[in-house]
């Protein structure tokens, strides 16, 4: 992510003053503004002249002339009088519309020369040559009428042919690896990813073990930069480092800087050790080279619905501090970056959240904000139409956030005339009308979890028909508002839009928005649908020359459709194979094993095709369409950027060339590390104490009272056999069962005559437990619950001792005569329960 | 008032008495241990319960002769060793909390008649079995759509007159019968397609639960241990995010490496789901049999059930499930050491294919083997001989002694013959 600093501010201030030259510059205009004032009504021009001579010069007044001619923009030079052509004449529409046609395409207007020219550097009045040109081509899209929408065919062109450029690759043997990074990772790494531990297993005791799954973690290009410069650790594309300089993961000595930096250190003491790139291995199979931005055929075919789009964000400027309104609607409602803010790669900003910063101190939560001036025009045109669609490709950073603005119309945290927020995992959307309250969100309840932290296509529609909907993905959600449609005519003019926040800054969002219009017609579920199937950002073509590798086919490509899918990968999808030829055919061509390769290697992750195996010809192959290879898509991890990254294909068998893969020897398992010793005893768990209770009083476990307290203390009871485990509660629960277990045996007159055959329970307390009738207590007691002759039990002698100094306690009531009638069954009920409900039973 | 102050000191002076012989106990555990000490152990840990005095005696000569074994199958007589020991040995297995405190199910009731009687513990994973109450105990039939029978049959259970160790009381029957022609008997798969298990890892999600708690049960290894990003991740389905969060980078380092594996295989189970409105305890494992089919989506006419389909906008290139086909990519890679049976072939349709597969691993051999360990030693096997003595049991599960191979009851007793402590 890209902050933005004093620096960068610095250098938008330099390029506003070059644009100032420029346009100053083209003689015999007046002086002008450097960028167009978007807060008056000077930006537009009245005319007066001769009427349209047809419908088409009206179309192209409405819809270019009028954007055009003013002295901000075009005006200024292209006037009666002024520089060729002049398509901004003022004072004769009809001379404006021919000298128009001869630098404009209505079929392909991005290819128009009017568009080119100023890509090409010609005094664009705005900071971006991008956004100018979008401009200009929406403009010359919409004389064009009804060609938004359309869908256009693309062209495939042979690129140029090269070859796969010398690379670095992993050695098959661990010892430059042993020597380098290896040591690093057992003194830091070791105590989680060892062989037995978590995965991936880098610093396992075995160095082959550690060293095949490090290969995957460690970029060969992390030693210099394109500028031949010593690759940094905020650079490094090796996920050892990364994990440590970005998710703070596990790092030593306290610092993650300092770890990241040692750990790059490391990689690049490995890769220096590899030597010189080398070209790669003779024995693969490989198609040709190409690069992204080089080589590439823009795929955007066109397709999307936007003829009502009053404000348009595509992110495709890539640096400085202001996202472009490139709808062509005036003003330009330009959204102002501020906090921590970065561009995405493959179009798109990135809000995170508040932090501090060692050099600048706080930095806010992520803001994108435009002036309440130019926000204006929301308010115009949507209350003038009465309804609206905020269209958006969005992706939330998590979905545990809540309260969390994406796109607000707002002037603070409760007043709004409309907001698209997120709360976890959905989507509210609140607004002001007639009949609904401001602040009363509508959320996508219908599927609770149906915001996902990926990248998805958001539709809010408004119509007094319909009312609120939500579409997500080009499907609605299925919510139905519950306020009846009503009219958007109390919205406030004085309210700013906001993306990533709310306007006082204090309902930060996290996540990354690709894509922003906003349409003052609800769109059409076929819009919605349309314009979800277009995507996202840049994409292109890449044909793969495999002529070389085919016998008798000279034009033969593997096509991707590739496009950065984030800022750290590409998105490869949809293969296909054709030869430009149409009067080639393949005839039994078999194709397997087709991976994807990158900068002379091949990545280990994302090689979804490598179990790809069909064979090329017919009846699947086509003359002019090709022969779809599959379906599906994958990501490739980004290395050095889609203007320097130099992909190809391998394969294990195209025509007959082939090439073996194996799969290697599995390395032997280490032997795992020794356990500390642990006790040989352990306690008995819930159910075995239970059982071991009923066993030794003969009471079954489904005897009403004892199932009753069993129930209840169950899980108060040790559920583990771990005696380091074992708490106060656990004994306070097995006590309780032992009693209810001997309540039980002693209240049952048949049971307790067969456990103590000797007691007489209806003798005198002072004879029952006198010292010659105390065994008939305790040895059943011993006998039954501690098992006779067993050294591993306490001795009977410890346990009588202990009873009976218990009993001597019970019956001291006895000396004063205040015992219950029922103190004999106490006090055996109690000595049962001692013994039952001790270390006897318990330990196993 | 004073009948509360009597019972409350009853109490406290019992929990004194009982904390100082408890203490008298764990002092007297660390004398050495002789065949009668020994004998004493081995019952405790087998059966939960300590041995008659007859029972103690006879497996204190059999260890005497030599023979711990013999003396541990001895206590595996005892009921309580099903009631109890092996009951709360395979609960935590039927539920993803993996609590013991779960009421008796098909899943529990099914593991525990395969012990008792001797069949091939493979079958937990493959077989057209279940275990039921006996209709003569009078308990409410079998019902798909609930697990009375099986709570009332354990409220039944005294160790005495009612005992799952009894072969008259629990009964094996199949799965195919039991579910009213829901499930035909090539789409059963042991405890896979039981009534708790779909209950716990099929309802709702994506099915995916049902392959990890399966991995996690009955090959001992979580997710996490056999991550590999390296394998091809084409058939990761497209509910899976590559950008999680807009960083590719997790999906690349973290999501493929447990995905690659997981996917292909879950989807053996594209036709099963667990169905209920609302009430959870009230559902029942269904399946797409042949003609029955759903539209979703993506597919229409599909025996998929739809859940293999959903979010599939989360990333459309990703995999659309079309059948219930498998493959195991961790025939290749690192999670070979597995150790995957190579008279199969590693892929098939259905889970009572996969659950051959995994069943036929060494790492399911291995697995039972140090559960039971854990079970009967209450501890990890933590050091060369006990790594030794695992294997060498697991040789024994693996080729069986009497009873044929796979009998788990050989490995209790060898597992308790090797912990009875010297």
């Amino acid at each position: 992510m890209t902050l933005f600093s004093g620096i960068r501010t610095s250098h938008t201030l330099l390029a506003l003053v070059a644009s100032a030259l420029l346009i100053t510059g083209c003689g015999g205009g007046e002086s002008t503004d450097a960028l167009p004032n978007t807060s008056g009504n000077n930006n537009t021009v009245s005319y007066s002249g001769p009427p349209p001579e047809t419908n088409d010069v009206l179309n192209f007044k409405r819809n270019v002339w009028d954007n055009l001619a003013t002295q901000d923009k075009c005006g200024a030079c292209h006037n009666d009088g002024g520089q060729s052509p002049q398509f901004a004449h003022e004072n004769d529409i009809n001379i404006a519309y021919a000298q128009a046609n001869t630098i404009v395409s209505l079929s392909d207007p991005s290819q128009s020369e009017m568009v080119t020219k100023v890509a090409g550097g010609h005094n664009c009045w705005l900071p971006s040559t991008t956004a100018c040109v979008d401009i200009l081509t929406t403009y010359i899209a919409n004389w064009a009428g009804g060609s938004e929408g359309s869908v256009k065919t693309v062209e495939l062109r042979a690129p140029d042919i090269k070859d796969v450029g010398d690379t670095l690759t992993f050695p098959e043997d661990s010892s430059a690896f042993a020597a380098s990074v290896y040591p690093t990772l057992t003194t830091y790494c070791s105590e989680c990813h060892t062989s037995n531990g978590q995965t991936p297993y880098i610093a396992s005791a075995d160095v082959d073990i550690a060293y095949e799954q490090a290969k995957s973690r460690i970029d060969l290009n992390d030693l210099r930069d394109e500028n031949d410069d010593l690759v940094l650790p905020e650079d490094a594309s090796s996920r050892l480092v990364q994990r440590l300089w970005f998710d703070n993961h596990n790092c030593w000595d306290d610092s993650c800087q300092s770890s990241a930096t040692t750990m790059l250190a490391k990689i690049q003491d490995f890769i220096v050790a590899l030597g010189q790139p080398e070209p790669i291995a003779p024995e693969l199979v490989t198609s040709k080279a190409l690069n992204l931005e080089n080589d590439g055929l823009l795929a955007n075919s066109g397709g999307r619905f936007e003829d009502n789009v009053i404000a348009l964000y595509e992110f495709k400027f890539g640096e400085g501090q202001t996202a472009f309104d490139t709808s062509g609607v005036s003003p330009a409602l330009n959204m102002t970056l501020s906090g921590n803010v970065g561009w995405v790669g493959g179009w798109g900003v990135e809000f995170g959240p508040a932090y501090e910063d060692e050099d600048l101190g706080m930095i806010r939560a992520g803001k994108a904000q435009g002036s309440t001036d130019d926000s204006r025009k929301l308010h115009t045109l949507l209350t003038a139409s009465g309804e609206y669609s905020f269209e958006a490709w969005v992706v939330p950073g998590n979905v545990v956030q809540e309260d969390a603005r994406i796109i607000t119309y707002s002037g603070s945290a409760d007043a709004r005339n409309f907001t698209l927020g997120q709360t976890e995992q959905l989507y509210d959307v609140l607004h002001r009308s007639t009949t609904s309250d401001e602040n009363d969100a509508f959320s996508t309840d219908n599927n609770a979890m149906l915001l996902q932290a990926t990248l998805q296509h958001v539709v809010v529609n408004y119509s007094p028909n319909t009312g609120r909907q939500i579409f997500v993905n080009g499907q609605p959600t299925g919510d139905v508002d519950p306020d009846s449609p009503g009219l958007l005519t109390d919205w406030d003019n004085t309210f700013a839009l906001v993306f990533g926040n709310e306007t006082d800054g204090n309902s930060p969002w996290e996540g990354a928005v690709r894509m922003v219009a906003i349409h003052n017609r609800a769109l059409t579920p076929e819009q919605v649908q349309a314009n979800y199937d277009v995507g996202v950002g840049q994409k292109f073509f890449l044909l793969f020359s495999v002529s070389h590798l085919i016998d008798g086919m000279n034009e033969s490509f593997i096509v991707f459709e590739v496009s950065q899918f984030d800022s750290f990968g590409y998105l490869f999808s949809s293969p296909f194979y054709i030869d430009l030829d149409d009067t080639a055919t393949p005839s039994g061509v078999p194709l397997k094993g087709m991976r994807i390769g990158i900068n002379g290697r091949e990545p280990s992750v994302g090689q979804a095709f490598a179990n790809l195996d069909v064979t090329l010809g017919s009846p699947d192959y086509e003359p002019g369409s090709g022969q779809e290879l599959s379906g599906l898509g994958t990501v490739i991890g980004l290395e050095n950027g889609p203007g320097a990254d130099e992909f190809f294909l391998t394969f294990e068998d195209l025509d007959g060339k082939l090439y073996a893969r194996s799969d290697g020897n599995l390395p032997a398992q280490p032997e795992p590390d020794d356990l500390d010793p642990v006790s040989t005893i352990g306690l008995k768990t819930f159910g075995e104490i239970n059982a071991s209770m009923s066993r030794m009083t003969g009471i079954p476990v489904t005897q009403t009272a004892v199932a009753t307290t069993y129930n209840t203390v169950k899980q108060q009871l040790p559920t583990v056999t771990d005696i380091e485990g074992f708490l106060a509660s656990h004994q306070m629960g097995i006590t309780q069962l032992a009693i209810q277990y001997c309540d039980a045996l002693v209240k049952d007159t048949s049971a307790r005559a067969a456990f103590f055959p000797s007691v007489n329970f209806t003798a005198d307390l002072t004879t029952v437990f006198s010292a010659g009738n105390r065994p008939a207590v305790i040895n059943p007691l011993l006998e039954n619950l501690v098992g006779t002759n067993i050294g591993t039990q306490p001795t009977d002698t410890a346990i009588t001792d202990e009873l009976n100094g218990l009993i001597d306690t019970l019956t001291a009531c006895s000396d004063t005569g205040s015992c219950e009638t029922d103190r004999t069954e106490t006090v055996v009920k109690a000595s049962c329960a001692a013994v039952l409900g001790s270390a006897a039973t318990l330990i196993q | 008032m004073t009948a509360f102050h009597t019972t409350r000191q009853l109490v406290l002076r019992t929990l004194a008495a009982s904390v100082l012989i408890a203490m008298l106990g764990i002092y007297a555990s660390n004398v050495q241990a002789g065949a009668r000490e020994q004998a004493k152990r081995m019952h405790d840990r087998i059966a939960g319960v300590p041995p008659s005095a007859q029972v103690l005696n006879d497996m204190t000569s059999a260890i005497s002769d030599g023979d711990a074994a013999a003396a541990a199958r001895t206590a595996m007589e005892d009921p309580a060793f099903y009631d109890v020991t092996l009951k709360n040995f395979i609960s935590p297995w039927t539920n993803e909390d993996m609590s013991p405190f779960v009421p008796l199910n098909d899943y529990t009731a099914t593991v525990i008649g395969i012990i008792r009687d001797d069949r091939d513990f493979r079958d937990i994973l493959k077989g057209d079995i279940v275990y039921v109450g006996d209709s003569s105990l009078g308990l409410p039939s079998y019902n798909v759509r609930n697990n009375d029978h099986y709570e009332q049959l354990e409220a039944r259970v005294n160790g005495s007159t009612v005992s799952l160790s009894n072969p008259n009381h629990l009964v094996k029957t199949e799965q195919s019968l039991v579910n009213g022609g829901e499930l035909p008997s090539d789409a059963t798969a042991g405890v896979i397609t039981t009534r708790a298990a779909a209950k716990a890892f099929f309802s709702a999600g994506t099915n995916r639960a049902m392959f990890r708690f399966t991995l996690l049960n009955h090959m001992c290894n979580d997710l996490e241990q056999v991550a590999d990003v390296s394998l091809p991740p084409d058939r990761i389905r497209q509910d899976v995010s590559r950008s999680p969060g807009g960083d590719s980078r997790v999906f690349l380092n973290n999501c493929v490496g447990c995905h690659t594996g997981m996917d292909p295989m879950t989807q053996a189970f594209a036709y099963y789901n667990y169905e209920y409105d609302g009430d959870i305890e009230a559902g029942r494992l269904i399946y797409n049999a042949t003609g029955e089919t759903n539209d979703t989506s993506q597919v229409a006419g599909t025996r998929v059930v739809p859940k293999y389909h959903i979010n599939g906008t989360t990333f459309e290139q990703g995999y659309v499930t079309p059948d219930d086909g498998w493959d195991n990519y961790w025939r290749s890679g690192a999670n070979r050491r597995l150790g995957w049976d190579s008279n199969l072939p590693g892929s098939g349709s259905g889970a009572k294919s996969l659950g051959e597969e995994f069943a036929n691993s060494e790492a399911f051999a291995q697995c039972q083997v140090k559960k039971v360990f854990r079970n009967v030693c209450l501890r990890e096997p933590g050091n060369g001989a006990d790594r030794a003595e695992v294997d060498r049991i697991v040789n024994i599960f693996k080729t069986g002694t009497v009873e044929g191979p796979y009998n788990l009851k050989d490995v209790f007793a060898e597992t308790a013959a090797y912990c009875r402590g010297a």
